[in-house]
C-alpha cells in the first residue's frame, strides 16, 4: 500500500443516477455469472430453437405424418413450453438475485455504505428484469417468426393472440422471478430457494390442483390464476380451473406482492 | 452536535442469555488511530456491527461522526469506510467490478475514485483479474480500496492485518498513519496487541463485552508497572533470595531470566542497585539487569487475567 495523497479529483460525469447505478450493479452481478446466464439462455432461446428444429426435422422426414413446423398449433405448444422453461429460468435468476449477495457475504459490504436496505433490495428487480425480459422477448420473437415463416399454408395466430401471448409470457416469467427473488431474500440461500420453488411449482401445486375436495380453495393456487389469464388455447382446457378473470388477477397479484413483501421485510430486518 | 468520531453510551447487545456487549461507553476522538483491543470473543466485532447498522443494539446510544445511529445511519455511514471480520467479494467478478458495485451504493463521485483507490493499495495491475484468483492479502487490500471509495472521514477496520505477510503488515501500519495524517480517523479492532501499540494513538481494552480501560497509549503505559529483569548464573537461588525482599511482590521465570515485579516502595534505581548487591554478596554472578515498564501487551494480559481470576 502506498501513501499517495488521497483521491480527491472525483467527478460524476457519465455516472448514472442512484436507482440506475444500483440496478446496473445488479445486472452486472447476474450477467457475469456465466453458468447462470448459459442456463437462462438455453431454457429460453435455446429451448425454442431446439423445439422448432425438431418440428422441422419431423416434418422433413415424414411430411404426411407430421405437418409443417409453423402454424397455430405449434405456436400454442411452443408458448406453453416457453412459459414453463422460462419460469424455471426466471426463478433461477430471482433466487440468485435474492440470495447472491448474502451467499457471498457482500450484502454486509453494501449495508455499511449507509445505503437503505430497501433501495438495495429494490434495485434487484429492474437489475434482473433487464436480463430476463429481453431473453423471453427474443425467444418469443423466434417463436413468432418461425410460426409464420414455417406455416406452409397452415393457419397462423392473429395479431391479438401474438400480443396477448407475448404479454402473458412476460407476466408468467416475471411472477416466477418475483417468487424466486422474494423467497431467496427471505431464506438467504440460493439452493434452498430453488429446491422449494421447484418442489412447489412442479409437484405440490399440480397435485393440489387435482384434489377436487379442496373446491374453490384451489383458486388460490398460483398456477390456477396464471392459467386462467393465459390466452385462449395456450393452456390445455382440462388443466384450467373454472374461476373468474378478476379472481385470477387478484391471485397473481397477491402471490407477487406477498413474495416481494416477505423478501423486503427480511432484507430490512436481518442481521447482516 | 458531538465532535467525537464515535461516541457510544451504555451500549448493550444480547444474544439470548449471552451478553456480547455490556453497557459500553466509548469515545473515539477525531483524526487519530484508535485501537479497540480484546481477546477473541470479547465483543469487538459485535460493537462494530452495531455502529455500522449490521445488527441492532438492545440498549444504549451511538453517534458516528456526530450523527445518531441508527436514526441517521444513512448520512453518517456515507463518510465511513469499513471492513468487518474479513472483506467479502463476488469471486467471479474482477477487483475493479467489485469496487464498481460498491461505488454504485455510494455517492456518484465514488466511481471516479476507483482507479486511485486501486493504485493506493497497490492493486492497479491486478484490478482486472477475477477476485477468486486473489490471495487473502490482496483481498484485504481490495477491502481497504473499497473503504477509500467513500473518501472516508472514519475508517472502521476489524482485524485488518489478518492474512497480511510481515511486509504487508509494515505497509499497512504506514498506510494507517498516512490516513491519520490526512485528518481521517481510524478505529481498528484487533487481538494483536503489539500491532495496536505500534499503530494506534489511543486504545480501549475490552473483555467479555465490557471496556476495561481506555486512554492514550502514553497514559496507559504511564500507569503500568515497572519490573526488573535479571539474568544470572544461579537463577533458582537468586529467586529464593529475591522473594524474601519486602519491595519484591513476585518473581517469575522468563526464559533464562527472572522477572521481578516491584511494590513501588523505593526509587527504582536504588532498588535495582540493592537487589544487585544482595545477589553479588551471595556469590551469584549477575550478567544482566534491566528496568522494564510493562508493555501494553503485559497490561492487557494483567487486566484480562485479573478478570478471569475474579470470574
Amino acid at each position: 500500500m502506498t501513501t499517495l495523497p488521497s483521491s480527491q479529483p472525483a467527478s460524476n460525469v457519465g455516472v448514472p443516477r442512484l436507482p440506475f447505478r444500483l440496478a446496473r450493479a445488479e445486472t452486472l452481478k447476474l450477467r457475469k455469472r456465466r453458468g447462470l446466464m448459459t442456463v437462462v439462455l438455453l431454457l429460453t432461446i435455446g429451448a425454442v430453437c431446439v423445439m422448432y428444429i425438431a418440428f422441422e426435422l419431423f416434418h422433413v422426414s415424414n411430411s404426411e405424418k407430421y405437418g409443417p413446423a409453423g402454424g397455430l398449433d405449434h405456436f400454442r405448444h411452443a408458448v406453453f413450453v416457453l412459459s414453463q422453461l422460462g419460469s424455471v429460468a426466471a426463478a433461477l435468476l430471482g433466487a440468485t438475485a435474492g440470495a447472491g449477495d448474502l451467499g457471498a457475504g457482500v450484502f454486509r459490504e453494501l449495508v455499511v455504505t449507509g445505503r437503505s436496505r430497501l433501495a438495495l433490495y429494490g434495485a434487484r428487480i429492474p437489475g434482473a428484469l433487464a436480463l430476463l425480459w429481453p431473453a423471453i422477448a427474443f425467444a418469443f420473437t423466434i417463436v413468432s417468426v418461425l410460426t409464420v415463416g414455417l406455416a406452409d399454408g397452415l393457419a397462423t395466430p392473429g395479431t391479438r393472440l401474438f400480443v396477448e401471448s407475448g404479454l402473458w409470457l412476460e407476466l408468467a416469467t416475471t411472477l416466477a422471478f418475483v417468487l424466486g427473488l422474494g423467497l431467496g431474500s427471505l431464506i438467504g440461500s440460493r439452493a434452498t430457494t430453488i429446491a422449494i420453488l421447484f418442489g412447489w411449482i412442479i409437484v405440490v401445486e399440480p397435485v393440489l390442483a387435482h384434489v377436487s375436495p379442496l373446491g374453490r380453495a384451489r383458486d388460490a393456487l398460483l398456477n390456477a390464476g396464471l392459467d386462467r389469464i393465459a390466452p385462449h388455447g395456450i393452456v390445455d382446457r382440462e388443466l384450467r380451473l373454472p374461476m373468474s378473470l378478476w379472481i385470477a388477477v387478484a391471485v397473481v397479484l397477491i402471490w407477487g406482492t406477498a413474495a416481494l413483501a416477505a423478501g423486503a421485510w427480511r432484507t430490512v430486518t436481518r442481521d447482516a | 452536535m458531538i465532535d467525537a468520531a464515535v461516541e457510544v453510551r451504555g451500549l448493550t447487545k444480547r444474544y439470548g442469555d449471552i451478553v456480547a456487549v455490556d453497557d459500553v461507553d466509548l469515545v473515539v476522538p477525531r483524526a487519530c488511530a484508535y485501537g479497540y483491543l480484546g481477546p477473541n470473543g470479547a465483543g469487538k466485532t459485535t460493537l462494530i456491527k452495531m455502529l455500522l447498522g449490521l445488527t441492532r443494539a438492545n440498549a444504549g446510544e451511538m453517534h458516528v461522526l456526530g450523527l445518531p445511529v441508527p436514526e441517521q445511519a444513512n448520512t453518517a455511514l456515507a463518510r465511513v469506510g469499513a471492513i468487518v471480520e474479513e472483506p467479502r467479494f463476488h469471486g467471479f467478478l474482477t477487483g475493479r467490478e467489485n469496487l464498481w458495485i460498491a461505488a454504485a451504493a455510494r455517492e456518484s463521485r465514488a466511481h471516479a475514485r476507483i482507479s486511485d483507490a486501486l493504485i493506493r493499495v497497490g492493486l492497479a495491475d491486478r484490478a482486472d483479474k477475477q477476485v477468486k484468483t486473489y490471495s487473502q492479502g490482496m483481498r484485504q487490500r481490495l477491502g481497504v480500496a473499497r473503504c477509500l471509495l467513500a473518501d472516508p472521514e472514519l475508517l472502521i477496520l476489524d482485524e485488518p492485518t489478518n492474512g497480511l505477510d510481515p511486509a504487508g503488515i509494515q505497509e499497512f501500519r504506514e498506510f494507517v498513519r498516512s490516513l491519520v495524517a490526512e485528518g481521517r480517523t481510524v478505529l481498528l479492532s484487533s487481538h494483536l496487541l503489539g500491532e495496536v501499540e505500534r499503530i494506534c494513538d489511543a486504545v480501549a481494552i475490552v473483555d467479555r463485552g465490557r471496556v476495561v480501560t481506555q486512554g492514550s497509549i502514553a497514559e496507559l503505559s504511564a500507569g503500568s508497572d515497572w519490573s526488573i529483569v535479571i539474568a544470572c548464573d544461579d537463577p533458582s537461588r537468586a529467586r529464593s533470595l529475591l522473594t524474601q525482599q519486602p519491595e519484591v511482590s513476585s518473581v517469575t521465570t522468563d526464559g533464562d531470566s527472572l522477572r521481578i515485579a516491584l511494590a513501588h516502595a523505593r526509587p527504582l534505581d536504588d532498588l535495582a542497585a540493592e537487589l544487585n548487591r544482595i545477589l553479588v554478596t551471595a556469590g551469584i554472578g549477575v550478567y544482566r539487569l534491566e528496568l522494564q515498564r510493562a508493555s501494553l501487551e503485559q497490561l492487557f494480559l494483567e487486566i484480562t487475567t485479573r478478570l478471569e481470576d475474579a470470574a
